[in-house]
C-alpha cells in the first residue's frame, strides 16, 4: 500500500511541505516537530521547579530567562507541526518573529554576564574551601581547649567581671585557681554580685579599684591585703578592660597572684636589716653604758660600808642618798639588761621544746596578772605538739609582752568605749611548715602613723611611765632568733592581730595536749 | 690561807672596788689591767679563780680563759661582762671542765660574792 494512501497527507498548501514530495519525510517532519515541541514544554516546567525549590542560585533570572526562550523555541516547533495540516503563514511567522526576539535579548543579555558566572566558585572548589573552613574550625577548637586548659592550670586566680548598664559588676567566670584561693565554688560565685558572695574585706578594698578601671578604660595594676578564715592574704592584682563592639568596657579580666609569701619575706628583710642596725647600736650603747654604771655601782657600795663610822643622823642622810642612788643606778642597768636582751640570737640553737608549752604558761600569767580588768582570754591551739627550738623562757617572756600589748589596747579601748568587747585570743597552729602564734585582741588597731614603727626599740604609744618601747622589739627579735618573725596588722573587726612565726623542729619533746579553752577571766 | 682569785678588769676603778670587796671576804687578790697581763701573773702563780670581764686590751676575756684553761683545766671562771656572749655560760663550756657563772654588769655584787663563795669553799 503506497504511504500516501495509508495516511492522510497533510495539506499541500503548507508551504513549507510544498518543497517535500514524499509524504514520509513530511510525517517525520511534523512527528519530529511535536516532539521537540514537547520536549521544549517540558523543560522550562524543570527549571522552573529548580527555580521555586532553590532561591538560593545565583541569578535566577537567567534561568527564568532561559526557560522564557526555550518555551519561545518549543511553541515555533509546535506550531510549524500544526501549520503542515492547517497552513497559517501569519501566525508561524508571529511565533517565530517572538522567539527571535527573545533570542536575541537572551543572547545580549548572556555576554555581559559572563563573566560573573564564570567568577562564581565550582563544587569542586567550594568542597575544598568547606574541607579547609572544617580544618580551621578543628584547629580552633583545639587551641582553645588548650587555652582553657592552660587557664584551669594557672597558678594565677583568672576572673572576668561583666559590668552592667548601672555601672555593677556580676562575676562571669573564674578558674579553678581562683576557686582554690578564696576557698569558694566556682558555682556558687558565678553569675553574682560580688558584694554577695566575696569576702566584705576583699570587696572593700578591690571594689574602687574595679570601678576606676572601668571608668578610665585602661589596665589596672593593684595590690591588697585581705584578713580571711585562712589568714592573712596579700594579692596582687591585674585588671584589663575588655570592650565590646561600641567601645563601652563591658568587662573587666582580672588576674591576681598571691604575693603573700613574697610580702611577708620583704617585711621580715626590712625589719631585720632595720634591727640589725639598730641592734648593733644598742648592744654597743649596753656595753658602754654597762662600765661607768657598773663602776658608780661598786663604789656606792663603798660609799655605803664607810657610812658606818659616821654619826646616826649623817649616817642616815647618807645612805638615804646612796639608797636613791642605787635605786636609779639599778633602773637604769635593768634598762640595759633589756636592751642586751634584744639582740635574741640562738647561735647554738637552744633547746627544742613545744611552743604550746612555753604559750601556754604565758597565757597563765597574762590571766592570773590582768584578772582585774575582766577581759577573756582563750587558747585555740591544735592538739599536736608544736616544735620549736630555742629558749623557751625567752619564747614565754616574748608572748607574755604581745599579751600584754593586747591588754594595754583593750584596756585603752574601753577607756573611750565602756561597751567594747574585750577579748584576747591566742591562736597556736602550724601552717605551711612554720609554728604560727597569733596573739587578736579586741583593742583599738595600731595606728597607721605608727605601723611601720611599732617593732622599733624605744617607739612607744603610751604615756610617759607606761613602758619604753622594748616589749614588741624583744618579741620580734626573740621571733627572729627562732627562725620566724613577728608581723601585726589591723583586723576588719577592729583590734590587731600580731602573728609570730617560728621555725619547727621535729625533735620537740612530748606535748602538754591543748584544745581551746578559756584560761582566765 | 686566803684562796687567791685573779681579777682581770680593765676598768681600773671598778677593779679597785672589786678588791676592796673581796679582800673584805678574806680573799687574796692579784689585779690585772688587761687578759696579757692576767695570763702572766697566772704563769707565775695560777690563782685558785679568775674573775674576768670580756672585753679587754691586748687579750681579751675568750682568750685567757682558754690559755688558763689549757695550763688548768679545772679551773673555775666568774665572768662579768656589758657583752653578753652568744649562748651564755654555755659558750665557755668547750673550753674547759670547770664551773663557769656569768654575771652581768652592772654588776650585782652581793651575788657574784655568793658564787665565788659557792665555786671556793663548797
Amino acid at each position: 500500500m503506497p504511504f500516501s494512501t495509508a495516511l492522510p497527507l497533510p495539506a499541500a498548501a503548507a508551504p513549507a511541505m510544498c518543497l517535500l514530495p514524499d509524504p514520509a519525510a513530511i510525517w517525520l517532519h511534523v512527528l519530529s516537530d511535536g516532539a521537540i515541541g514537547l520536549a521544549y514544554l517540558s523543560i522550562p516546567a524543570a527549571l522552573l521547579v529548580v527555580l521555586l525549590r532553590r532561591r538560593d542560585l545565583a541569578f535566577p533570572w537567567l534561568l527564568g530567562l532561559f526557560a522564557l526562550f526555550i518555551l519561545a523555541c518549543g511553541s515555533t516547533h509546535l506550531v510549524h507541526a500544526y501549520a503542515a495540516f492547517r497552513p497559517m503563514p501569519w501566525g508561524e511567522a508571529l511565533v517565530k518573529a517572538v522567539t527571535a526576539a527573545i533570542s536575541v535579548v537572551v543572547a545580549v543579555t548572556l555576554w555581559p554576564v559572563l563573566p560573573r558566572i564564570l567568577a562564581l566558585r565550582s563544587p569542586a572548589a567550594l568542597a575544598r574551601e568547606v574541607e579547609e573552613r572544617r580544618n580551621a574550625e578543628v584547629r580552633a577548637r583545639a587551641s582553645e581547649a588548650r587555652l582553657a586548659a592552660f587557664i584551669n592550670n594557672l597558678a594565677e586566680a583568672v576572673f572576668v567581671l561583666r559590668i552592667g548598664a548601672d555601672g555593677s559588676f556580676q562575676i562571669e567566670s573564674v578558674n579553678p585557681a581562683f576557686e582554690r584561693m578564696l576557698g569558694l565554688d566556682a558555682a556558687s560565685v558565678v553569675d553574682r554580685r560580688p558584694e554577695e558572695v566575696l569576702p566584705s574585706a576583699l570587696v572593700a578594698q578591690a571594689l574602687p579599684r574595679w570601678r576606676q578601671a572601668a571608668a578610665q578604660g585602661r589596665t589596672l595594676d593593684y595590690e591588697i591585703g585581705v584578713e580571711l578564715p585562712a589568714g592573712r592574704r596579700s594579692w596582687q592584682t591585674v585588671l584589663v578592660p575588655m570592650r565590646g563592639p561600641d567601645g563601652r568596657v563591658e568587662r573587666l579580666l582580672g588576674s591576681a597572684r598571691d604575693i603573700t609569701a613574697t610580702r611577708r619575706l620583704q617585711a621580715g628583710l626590712v625589719q631585720s636589716a632595720r634591727l640589725a642596725t639598730v641592734g648593733t647600736m644598742c648592744a654597743g650603747l649596753a656595753h658602754e653604758a654597762s662600765q661607768p654604771l657598773n663602776t658608780a655601782t661598786l663604789w656606792l657600795r663603798r660609799a655605803r660600808a664607810s657610812a658606818e663610822p659616821l654619826a646616826a643622823a649623817q649616817r642616815t642622810v647618807l645612805l638615804r642618798a646612796v639608797a636613791v642612788v642605787e635605786d636609779q643606778l639599778r633602773r637604769a642597768g635593768d634598762l640595759v639588761a633589756r636592751i642586751r636582751g634584744l639582740a635574741g640570737d640562738e647561735p647554738d640553737g637552744g633547746e627544742a621544746f613545744d611552743a604550746a608549752v612555753a604559750v601556754g604558761a604565758a597565757l597563765r600569767i597574762a590571766g592570773t596578772q590582768y584578772a582585774a580588768d575582766g577581759i577573756d582570754f582563750a587558747l585555740h591551739a591544735d592538739e599536736q605538739p608544736l616544735g620549736v627550738r630555742g629558749s623557751a623562757g625567752r619564747l614565754e617572756q616574748a608572748v607574755l609582752q604581745l599579751l600584754a600589748n593586747a591588754r594595754d589596747a583593750v584596756v585603752e579601748r574601753r577607756l573611750a568605749e565602756p561597751d567594747a568587747p574585750a577579748r584576747i585570743d591566742v591562736f597556736l597552729r602550724r601552717e605551711a611548715g612554720r609554728v604560727v602564734v597569733e596573739v587578736r585582741d579586741s583593742g583599738q588597731g595600731i595606728a597607721e602613723a605608727a605601723r611601720d614603727a611599732i617593732f622599733d626599740p624605744f617607739f612607744t604609744t603610751k604615756p610617759p611611765g607606761r613602758g619604753v618601747g622594748l616589749g614588741l622589739p624583744f618579741a620580734a627579735g626573740v621571733a627572729r632568733g627562732m627562725g620566724g618573725g613577728l608581723e601585726a596588722w589591723n583586723l576588719a573587726t577592729g583590734g590587731a592581730c600580731f602573728r609570730m612565726e617560728l621555725a619547727v623542729c621535729e625533735a620537740a619533746g612530748p606535748a602538754g595536749r591543748l584544745a581551746a579553752s578559756p584560761v582566765a577571766a | 690561807m686566803g684562796r687567791r682569785i685573779l681579777v682581770a678588769e680593765d676598768e681600773a676603778l671598778a677593779a679597785m672596788a672589786i678588791e676592796d670587796e673581796l679582800l673584805r671576804e678574806g680573799y687574796e687578790v692579784q689585779l690585772a689591767p688587761d687578759g696579757e697581763a692576767a695570763l702572766e701573773a697566772a704563769r707565775e702563780a695560777m690563782p685558785d679563780l679568775l674573775l674576768t670581764d670580756l672585753r679587754m686590751p691586748r687579750l681579751d676575756g675568750v682568750g685567757l680563759i682558754r690559755a688558763l684553761r689549757e695550763m688548768a683545766p679545772g679551773l673555775p671562771v666568774v665572768v662579768m661582762t656589758g657583752y653578753a656572749p652568744a649562748g651564755g655560760a654555755a659558750a665557755f663550756r668547750r673550753d674547759g671542765e670547770g664551773p663557769v657563772a656569768l654575771f652581768p654588769k652592772p654588776l650585782d655584787m652581793d651575788a657574784v660574792l655568793a658564787e665565788l663563795r659557792r665555786l671556793l669553799d663548797g
